[in-house]
């Protein structure tokens, strides 16, 4: 997790080294032209593109690998259960199993982009405002858009066995494709450039925005007609009317897949943070250079007025002939 | 099995986009890792 969430864990240089970036992070990119999503690659001699710096460790946790070897046994006894022990349906017949992927992933998807508004309600609030909930945010997003597209294509398929078409426009799946669209552009909108913290900002406005789709989504069956059926579990009552084993499969099917956004979004956030870093560094590697660039120029023309600048030093190392004057 | 061309799409695109997206998230992150010292990586 986050520098701030365990500051108990680093090491003092290692405090020291985070705080510096989320200050430059919070004020100094304000007024560079820093993109925060473009990835500057690190080029120069000895930069970090050339020769690796670290030991290669990537997102890995012992308690993700831990929790990644627990979810493929869970997908596994999933995939067990929804295609060979569960029975057919007496209505439905055999189509019935793609309905366990198909609950199994729309979950996923609400309950990620749930985490993706209340990590941008949590950015946005001063007590909290980190840019790890805005990674948590994205990473959650990301995740939320490959699930909901997957809800789709299985119900896309379920509907062309059930009523005969692989699309109708339906409330149900018109709403569900229009929250898809949504969140694409909620990602859209985190590419659009500037700083982390603008890059933050206007997408956790957009998050609280989307978020609102979700109970028309979910409601959509019974404000208006739809074809789609209703809830089988989340009824209200306890009374479900579902055979154990399809009950149990559809209950394994929303943990293995929630166990599995867990990991992702461990990973996933984490890779953002890196690339965050990598931006940050990039940038105080190009400014770097270019100070280096101007530097003997700019002093060997005028050293009693040595830019403190960027711009001041560029400008100054313009004006100034290319060989040395002396000779 | 009835439709089982339907049912073995939905769970490829299941437990295929899954995998997909996870061997992409370890990738980059090992990548991203490399270029980084782990001092720059606080869940280490």
């Amino acid at each position: 997790m986050s520098e701030r969430q365990r500051p108990g864990r680093e090491q003092p240089r290692q405090h020291e080294q985070h705080e510096q970036h989320e200050q430059h992070e919070q004020h100094g990119n304000e007024d560079s032209a820093h993109v925060a999503t473009t990835q500057t690659p690190l080029t120069g001699p000895g930069s970090a593109a050339t020769s690796p710096v670290g030991n290669g460790a990537g997102t890995g946790t012992r308690f993700t690998r831990i929790l990644g070897a627990l979810t493929l046994v869970a997908m596994g006894v999933l995939a067990l259960f929804a295609l060979v022990i569960s029975p057919p349906d007496v209505v439905q017949g055999e189509t019935v199993r793609i309905l366990y992927a198909h609950v199994g992933t729309v979950w996923v998807a609400y309950l990620a982009f749930v985490v993706t508004a209340v990590s941008s309600a949590a950015y946005l609030w001063k007590r909290t405002s980190s840019l790890t909930w805005d990674r948590i945010a994205g990473a959650s997003a990301e995740i939320g858009v490959l699930f909901m597209a997957i809800t789709l294509l299985t119900g896309s398929l379920w509907g062309r066995i059930t009523w005969g078409t692989f699309w109708v426009w339906d409330a149900r799946v018109t709403t569900t494709a229009f929250l898809f669209i949504t969140y694409i552009g909620y990602l859209a909108v985190r590419g659009l450039g500037g700083t982390h913290q603008q890059r933050a900002r206007r997408s956790a406005v957009v998050a609280l925005l989307a978020v609102l789709e979700i109970p028309l989504v979910h409601f959509s069956v019974r404000i208006w007609r739809s074809v789609h059926q209703d809830a089988s579990v989340a009824t209200g009552n306890t009374d479900v009317k579902l055979d154990d084993t399809m009950l149990f499969t559809l209950l394994l099917a929303t943990v293995a897949f929630s166990m599995l956004y867990v990991w992702y979004v461990l990973h996933r956030q984490r890779v953002l943070h890196l690339q965050d870093l990598l931006d940050d560094k990039g940038l105080d590697l190009a400014l770097a250079e270019r100070r280096s660039e101007g530097r003997p120029d700019a002093s060997a023309a005028a050293p009693t007025t040595a830019a403190s600048t960027p711009t001041a030093t560029v400008s100054a190392a313009s004006t100034v002939p290319t060989k040395d004057p002396v000779s | 099995m009835d439709h089982a061309g339907f049912i073995f799409a939905s769970y490829i695109a299941a437990f295929g986009g899954s995998a997909a997206l996870a061997w992409y998230v370890v990738r980059r992150g090992r990548a991203l890792g490399r270029q980084l010292p782990d001092e720059d990586k606080p869940w280490i």
